[in-house]
């Protein structure tokens, strides 16, 4: 179980904070499904997210699943089929830490 | 206390205890007790304070004519709408005022002169050299010279400064954190013109409990007291109280209250609704019920933030028996149970695990037409995550959407890591994106809070720990 004050703990961090509202410069996948060259962690997770919703790409049978359309698998790995437990793991791929 | 797990525990302290100092105006359940005696205050400073503080909004909602803080273009401005025959329906004050807003402490008094020399029709009253003593107040400048310069010209044009001049200013100053210019004012305020009224002074009292050392304001009270016989009243030593029972010093309450005492003042429902808050803080519900004792025996009428304190303490210091013993007497004694005071009663319920006893006082306080808040869903949400009724649990999230309550913060992580846990992912992300929708947290807190449960639930899924 997580611990409440490690949540609260997330919140409070400006480092994690910033990584996750700085804007990115996109590899160039990422931008074909952007539209855009920039986008935040936070920014791009939400548009992945709308895309699903708006095109019902989530499977009638198991809700919890994304059945990927050729444009969303271009980004998460190539996966045809791809868990919402792994979502955020598989967009943060694209955000890797930047070193010091 | 068994059954509960700490994490729970701690889950509902914070949350509850951090809302009532970071929000005062979002409804939670201490908000409501630990408000009182700080509207108090500002309650009191209407009327002598009023004319002060309109002048200085004034300023501010000023719509800025002036486009750059440039002396000559404002004189121009300022000719071109004057020195026509018909005059245009423009108040010389608010021109003169929108401009201080802007410009400099030099320009500023030049731009006076130029205005009272070219319409000699206009004198300049007392706002306006309030307005101009403020931006002085707020000039770029390490010492008080501006504010010197704007005080000497208030006494030469036959306004001595008063007490609302040294509030005006002391406000200022305090504002941009310049305590120590601040009290050096009010000592020269008391030495030349006038002594701080009580507002001034209990206001640079909380000011320096709030942002400086608690002996600092000792020191400030002391010299107050030796150099100018400015003696402490009852809301200083309310805002003291206040402020020990806020670090949790609670020894050094129970002596300001004895202090209170020798200076002839009779505690009074506000001090001691600040003391039974600082014992809520610790979790000391046997204390709690002394004050409120102690507060019968001095004849002092307990208000509604009283039984509010007491039932919020009770209930989080697990004497959920005796809060609800209190809500009755509370009832009979004419008052009327609010949000808070049932949502603080849930709350307790919920921690025991007697959420079936919760349920059954939402809907009573339903019936008694008692409109329950953001928190109070928020209260149950928790307690029925808690004790696994996760459909329960939906329906009340459901009841949420439809009436668009927000969600809090702590709720919203642990129906999140309920229903990650019970395999219910997609329903997860519903709830996040009603958070989001819903402004109910920010974008960045309700998803690091969805990526984290969802992280531990891979970690928890490996294992094999999880559905």
């Amino acid at each position: 179980m997580l611990p409440q004050r490690m949540k609260k703990a997330i919140a409070d961090n400006p480092k994690k904070l910033a990584n996750l509202i700085d804007l990115v410069n996109l590899p160039s996948t990422l931008r074909e499904f952007v539209g855009q060259s920039q986008i935040s962690h936070l920014g791009c997770f939400m548009r992945v997210w709308s895309y699903i919703k708006d095109k019902n790409l989530q499977d009638p049978n198991n809700k919890n699943m994304i059945n990927c359309d050729e444009k969303l698998k271009s980004i998460l790995l190539g996966k045809p089929r791809v868990d919402l437990v792994e979502l955020p793991a598989l967009i943060k791929l694209h955000f890797p830490k930047m070193p010091k | 206390m068994g059954k509960i797990p700490p994490s729970f525990r701690s889950a509902i302290s914070t949350s509850l205890i951090r809302n009532p100092s970071s929000s005062s105006s979002s409804s939670s359940v201490t908000v409501a007790p630990v408000e009182k005696p700080a509207w108090r205050r500002p309650a009191k400073l209407k009327p002598s304070k009023k004319s002060s503080n309109t002048k200085v909004n004034h300023v501010v909602e000023q719509p800025s004519l002036f486009k750059s803080p440039n002396l000559s273009d404002a004189k121009a401005l300022f000719s071109s709408l004057f020195s026509s025959t018909k005059r245009a329906p423009v108040d010389p004050n608010s021109l003169l005022k929108s401009y201080f807003s802007i410009s400099t402490v030099q320009d500023s008094i030049a731009f006076l002169n130029y205005a009272t020399k070219s319409d000699p029709s206009f004198s300049p009253d007392r706002s306006t050299f309030h307005a101009l003593l403020l931006s002085s107040c707020k000039a770029d400048s390490a010492t008080l010279e501006p504010v010197h310069l704007v005080l000497n010209l208030m006494i030469n044009k036959g306004l001595p400064p008063n007490q609302v001049t040294v509030d005006i200013s002391v406000r200022a100053l305090c504002s941009l954190g310049r305590e120590d210019d601040a009290i050096e004012l009010i000592r020269e305020f008391a030495l030349k013109h006038s002594l701080p009224d009580t507002y001034t002074y209990n206001f640079m009292v909380k000011h320096l409990c709030k942002t400086r050392a608690l002996s600092s304001a000792y020191n400030f009270i002391d010299d107050m007291r030796n150099s100018f016989d400015v003696k402490p009243d009852l809301v200083t030593y309310t805002i003291l109280i206040d402020n020990v029972c806020n670090s949790k010093n609670l020894r050094e309450a129970t002596r300001l209250l004895d202090v209170l005492r020798d200076e002839g003042f009779k505690p009074d429902c506000f001090v001691y609704n600040t003391i039974m808050k600082g014992y809520c803080m610790l979790s000391r519900g046997g204390e709690v019920i002394a004050v409120y004792k102690k507060m019968k025996e001095e004849g002092v009428q307990p208000d509604l933030v009283t039984y509010n304190t007491l039932i919020f303490g009770l209930s989080k210091s697990g004497r959920v028996k005796d809060a609800r013993k209190y809500l009755d007497v509370m009832v009979e004694t004419g008052h009327f149970p609010d949000a808070a005071t049932y949502t603080s009663l849930m709350n307790g319920m919920c921690r025991e695990g007697d959420v079936k006893g919760a349920l059954w006082l939402f809907e009573d306080m339903e019936a008694k037409g008692c409109e329950p808040n953001s928190c109070t869903y928020s209260t149950l949400l928790h307690g029925l995550c808690k004790a696994r009724l996760l459909d329960k649990a939906m329906e009340l999230y459901t009841v949420m959407k439809k009436g668009e309550i927000k969600l809090e913060t702590g709720a919203y992580a642990t129906f999140i890591r309920y229903l990650c846990r019970s395999g219910k992912v997609a329903e997860a992300y519903d709830v996040f994106d009603y958070a989001v929708e819903s402004k109910s947290l920010s974008d960045v807190t309700a998803y690091s809070t969805l990526e984290g449960t969802l992280k531990w639930l891979k970690k928890a899924r490996e294992q094999g720990l999880a559905v």
